[in-house]
């Protein structure tokens, strides 16, 4: 009983948290086709001759049944044996002719496809990394990271086996049907009593399969995660005796997942078996008029042949062209997704110069925050007029509880948030301008998000410093205590670390930030990093290569060890969203407030403290 | 004797043995069905309308309706029905794996990653219930080749040797056709998909990105690899098209040596107009169950293998054995270690009396981990023994262990779910009303519930992720707090909280735990100023025992371990 209440509140919470996010754009139809369109612009050339190829390449495989009716016809009139060798000896042509231009015609398409997407995507990262931090956070990462991994794999699949599939099959389709044509106007006719079926049928299936595929892919990534989630926390599971209960959220998951993929099954078998009775109606009206006009005289029996011949090898393409009608609407509102975030993200400007941090001097800059307030929601401020003068090369500690507004002060001083009120400048210019998404400014963030980028530990570095040198790299390393075990992977730099490659420990991975934080050598650093993953021993390895990275900046590290604040020129105590104490730390331990009270426990009572 | 990888195999597939018996019969019917349209065809030509019977047209026509009705029907439920045993087959394996992985004696991760046995939980059980399937269309495609043969040597037994006889080396020269391309393209595919990891990956650190101005230098570096990829890819799509190319060339020359050996028999009067054209059809039908059953044994293959993956997860030895014994009521949470030896303990030994709250220091990380799996039986020591309450753990059943010790790691993982439901998750039925609201202030858990948007029923996402590594850190310790256990074992709770919230849990712990024993393994000093008594332990053995002020006083050794 007390459990289901708990699930029906989480799952409330859940939803009604869905709808304050304020999700990214979503592009229009138009605007889609006309991201499309320009994307096929460079590539016109490859698209029309890759068409024409393909149109050449259907049309010599469609003489296969009007050569096999001349043959029938052949022997229908009772010609010798030998007669059959050279019609015969044109089937074996156009089949070598047929194989040759349909991958010529394919290769042609695959690059119109391949190359539209590549710029797609290459765009979509460009504009995607231009956001404003702010405007991610309030859609949820998860929005965008949905949109570069779902979306982006369900349009490459769609481009790399649908579309050629699609192409050919709707090429063969038209030149079938212009084939029966041919033979005689009559028989095109008749064939299309199969098409209103198929398409009332085809509506059918989209309208069910589009949203059942969605809630499928949905409950398999909750199915997913369900299990990484078990398994991932197997020993806290079993050190609290959960097993029962994640042993039934595995199952239900699973059942979940198991039940729409049924769902699914059912809903493309009766699909296909819809399309059946299609090919039954069609074929028999083929062969009801075959069988008139043979009889009235206007075909004869190898005609009549062919037609059913066509007829039947139109079966193949119809169902591969209708079944992949939930492909291509999939990919067309993944496409939308896509788009809308190329297109509402501002085109960040190009660089000036190769590498502007390094265009700045390497030397501290001092910082001045001025009466500044913030409020995440209306009527709900988190800072209340905070004043905060930080020297040239001035370590500052920013001690507090969580919920006193540390974080955020980070943030605005770093550029995050624009202040609700008030001003931070540096070095006497603000910042957080509109620029501020832009390369080149003064200062650094660290949080405690830690990020490996999948690849070399040296490319992780050079992001932070493209043109660096491999010395360079290491003094980095060397600086924030990071070269021994660095150089100890198995294949030192060149290792690939990240989520495909060589896991690094959170305390590593975090000392990684800091080595990049060096190699970008910013004059004004604020440091934000958690040492939760790290334990206790972790954490004060990672304080001291902190301390390292930002010697020589002006720094604001919030501390969440006391001997972090011990350590700073000066210590801000931020209670309830203003600054509550200030002053060095012997100062601050001499006053006796809540700061001195806090360090009580950090140090040996029984000597003076502070000196 | 251990479970194999055969074992599983043929348990997914007799487990549901009615499913997949029926599905593959109905798959031959409609294979077989799949192979008389082409023969219908042509009875039509050479009956109604070489001859001009309409009566005959109309025979034939219905003939070919009720063909149509029977091929749907069976192609519709053959392959729902054989849909049904794979997936529930995989759903079970599913469900056997994830009560293996948790089951209270271990042993099931040893050596593997999470992601590698939720692959085998997923993937791999999906493979080996796919076998159902595969097994259903083998047999539909063995059908299908039995009623085309059949049909063929009907209409003439040289030409249905020509079809018969052709198809296998046709089939091996594509296989050998597609071998090397495939291979190379495989590799290639791989290359051209890193450029969507790679665009997921920065996406994901976007936020480390944008702290340190890497943007330009990101852009770029996705530019060249999507170049890269691009022209893999195209590589590769141009080796499959020719690939396909030659197999469409390979298949139209086939036929038209079917159309050659027909069409002679034909022309000397041995085989009529309607059964040329069925000939023709049926050789290229008969293309179909042949490429189904090679599908069908690559299936098979990667079913074996899955099953014996599944098979290895199944059939790991358990990481303590032995002991199924209950604890005698009322506990009163005394635990004794006497000279235990296990991982880095050497011969450690420590009292801790009922409702002490005792606080341990250990420089070597290792020396903390050894402790906290013997403390509840996640590991039996090899030498010394664990008690409680006098009754050495080795005799008891590692789930009763856990009811009485709650080791609460510092690594410990939140769930999916609401604050509150992953505070209470652990909560024994007959906790006391408000021991979930006394646990959450100790932990300061309510300082967090305030500013989240709908307060303690606000959702977490996987692991606790929408929370900071602090806000984390007091979660999962107002979870520990909520068991009420008899004995609570803390292992560096509070290393992400800031200085004044830790303070103020060092409060609530001993006021949520008093008169309970509670083990605190830390360097924290707010925490250990917080203990009646802590033991510094040295080298994998005790070094010094007292209160913190006096330690940190007293021990060089121990002052540099807290202060430092």
């Amino acid at each position: 009983m007390e459990e289901n209440t708990q699930m029906s509140m989480t799952g409330t919470a859940g939803t009604r948290q869905d709808e304050d996010r304020e999700l990214l754009p979503t592009a229009t139809a138009a605007q889609t086709r006309a991201a499309v369109r320009e994307l096929a612009r460079p590539h016109r050339a490859a698209a029309l001759s890759g068409l024409a190829i393909l149109i050449a390449s259907t049309g010599v495989g469609l003489l296969t049944a009007p050569i096999l009716g001349h043959i029938i016809d052949l022997v229908a009139a009772g010609r010798p044996a030998a007669a059959i060798t050279a019609p015969v000896a044109w089937l074996a042509v156009i089949a070598v002719a047929q194989g040759v231009t349909a991958a010529a015609g394919v290769s042609f398409i695959a690059r119109l496809g391949e190359g539209m997407l590549a710029t797609l995507r290459e765009r979509f990262v460009e504009r995607a990394l231009g956001l404003p931090l702010e405007r991610v956070e309030r859609a949820g990462s998860g929005d965008l990271t949905s949109r570069v991994t779902n979306d982006v794999s369900v349009i490459t699949n769609a481009v790399r086996d649908a579309m050629p599939a699609l192409a050919r099959s709707l090429l063969t389709i038209g030149l079938t049907l212009v084939g029966l044509a041919v033979l005689d106007w009559r028989f095109l006719l008749v064939a299309l009593v199969a098409v209103p079926i198929q398409v009332r049928t085809v509506r059918w299936y989209v309208r069910r399969a589009v949203p059942l595929y969605a809630a499928q892919r949905v409950a398999v990534g909750a199915q997913q995660q369900q299990l990484l989630d078990t398994v991932g926390g197997a020993s806290t599971v079993r050190a609290f005796r959960l097993a029962e209960e994640h042993v039934r959220l595995v199952g239900t998951r699973s059942r979940a997942a198991v039940d729409l993929a049924l769902r699914g099954v059912g809903l493309v078998t009766r699909f296909y078996s819809r399309l059946n009775l299609a090919e039954l109606a069609g074929l028999s009206a083929v062969l009801a008029t075959g069988f008139l006009l043979v009889r009235n005289g206007d075909a004869s029996v190898g005609t009549a042949s062919a037609a059913a011949l066509y007829f039947h090898s139109l079966f193949t393409p119809v169902n591969i062209a209708l079944g992949l009608a939930d492909d291509a609407q999939a990919a067309v509102s993944g496409l939308a997704r896509l788009v809308g975030v190329a297109d509402a993200a501002p085109v960040p400007a190009p660089s000036p110069a190769p590498a502007p941090v390094r265009a700045l001097p390497a030397v501290s800059l001092p910082v001045r925050v001025c009466g500044v307030e913030y409020a995440y929601r209306p009527g709900h401020p988190v800072l209340h007029g905070v004043d905060l003068d930080i020297a040239a090369g001035e370590r500052i500690a920013l001690v507090g509880t969580s919920g006193a507004g540390k974080t955020t002060l980070a943030k605005i001083i770093a550029g995050v948030h624009p202040p609700g009120s008030g001003s931070v400048t540096v070095d006497g210019t603000e910042p957080s301008g509109t620029d501020r998404a832009a390369a080149g400014r003064p200062v650094a963030l660290v949080t405690q998000e830690v990020h490996v980028f999948s690849g070399t530990l040296a490319d992780d570095l050079r992001l932070a410093r493209p043109e660096a040198g491999a010395d360079e790299l290491r003094r980095a390393l060397e600086r924030v205590g990071a070269l021994t075990w660095a150089q100890a992977l198995p294949e030192g730099l060149d290792t690939v670390v990240g989520e495909n490659g060589h896991r690094l420990t959170p305390a590593q991975a975090q000392q990684l930030a800091l080595a990049r934080l060096v190699l970008a050598d910013p004059p004004v650093v604020v440091l934000d990093e958690a040492t939760a993953e790290a334990g206790s021993a972790g954490a004060r390895l990672l304080e001291a290569s902190a301390s390292a990275a930002v010697d020589g900046r002006t720094a604001l590290v919030v501390a969440h060890r006391l001997t972090q604040a011990a350590a700073a020129d000066r210590v801000v105590v931020l209670d309830g969203g203003k600054v509550a104490e200030t002053g060095t730390h012997a100062e601050l331990v001499r006053a006796g407030g809540g700061y001195a009270a806090l360090w009580e426990a950090w140090s040996d009572n029984r000597q003076a403290p502070g000196d | 004797m251990p479970i194999e990888g055969r074992d599983v195999l043929r348990r997914s597939i007799t487990g549901h043995w009615r499913h997949t018996a029926g599905g593959s019969a109905l798959a031959a019917g409609h294979q077989a069905c799949e192979a008389l349209v082409p023969v219908m065809i042509g009875v039509v030509i050479d009956r109604a309308i070489s001859t001009g019977d309409a009566a005959e047209l109309a025979g034939w026509i219905a003939a070919l309706a009720a063909v149509f009705a029977v091929l749907s029907f069976s192609y519709r439920f053959s392959f729902r029905i054989a849909e049904r045993a794979s997936e529930l087959a995989a759903h079970g394996l599913r469900a056997e794996l994830a009560g293996r992985v948790l089951q209270a004696r271990g042993g099931a991760e040893a050596g593997r990653l999470p992601g590698e046995l939720v692959a085998v939980a997923t993937q791999d059980a999906k493979r080996v219930g796919a076998v159902n399937v595969a097994l259903a269309a083998g047999v539909s495609a063995l059908a299908g080749l039995l009623a085309g043969g059949v049909a063929l040597l009907r209409v003439s037994v040289p030409l249905g040797l020509v079809v018969l006889l052709g198809i296998p080396p046709l089939l091996l020269l594509a296989h050998l056709l597609g071998k090397p391309l495939e291979r190379r393209s495989g590799a290639e595919q791989e290359r051209a998909a890193h450029a969507s990891g790679v665009a997921a990956d920065l996406i994901a650190g976007l936020r480390v990105l944008k702290g340190i101005g890497a943007e330009a230098a990101a852009v770029d570096r996705y530019r060249r690899t999507s170049r890269d990829s691009l022209a893999a890819t195209l590589r590769a799509a141009r080796a499959q098209a020719w690939h396909d190319g030659g197999m469409l060339t390979l298949t139209g020359v086939f036929i038209a040596i079917v159309a050659l050996v027909g069409g002679r028999l034909a022309a000397q009067g041995e085989i009529s107009v309607g059964q040329l054209v069925a000939a023709v059809g049926l050789a290229q039908f008969l293309l179909t169950p042949l490429s189904i059953l090679s599908w069908a044994n690559g299936e098979f293959a990667q079913g074996r293998a899955s099953a014996a993956r599944v098979a290895s997860v199944l059939a790991m030895p358990p990481a303590v054995t032995g002991g199924d014994d209950v604890l005698p009521e009322p506990l009163q949470g005394r635990i004794r270690l006497h000279e235990v030896t296990h991982g880095a303990l050497r011969g450690l030994s420590l009292d801790v009396a009922p409702g002490e709250l005792l606080g341990v220091v250990t420089a070597d990380p290792a020396v903390a981990a050894s402790l906290l799996r013997v403390l509840n039986r996640t590991a039996d020591p090899s030498s010394g023994v664990v008690e409680l309450d006098g009754v050495p753990l080795r005799t008891l059943d590692p789930a009763e262990v856990r009811r009485a010790v709650v080791v609460a790691d510092h690594d410990a993982d939140l769930f999916e779910g609401s604050l509150l439901g992953n505070v209470t998750a652990a909560m024994p039925p007959d906790a006391a009303p408000d021991a979930a609201e006394a646990a959450m202030a100790a932990a300061a858990v309510d300082e967090i519930a305030r500013v989240l948007p709908y307060g303690a029923a606000t959702a977490l996402t996987e692991r606790g992720r929408s929370l900071s590594g602090g806000q984390r850190q007091r979660v999962a310790l107002a979870r520990a707090l909520a068991t009420g256990a008899p004995v609570l074992v803390l292992h560096d709770p509070t290393t992400a909280v800031d200085a004044v919230t830790e303070a103020r849990i060092a409060e609530g712990i001993r006021k949520v735990r008093s008169g309970r024993t509670t083990i605190m393994l830390v360097t924290s000093p707010a925490l250990l100023a917080a203990a009646d008594r802590v033991i510094f332990v040295d080298g994998g053995v005790p070094a010094a025992e007292g209160r913190h002020v006096e330690l940190v006083h007293d021990n060089e050794a121990y002052r540099a371990t807290v202060l430092a």
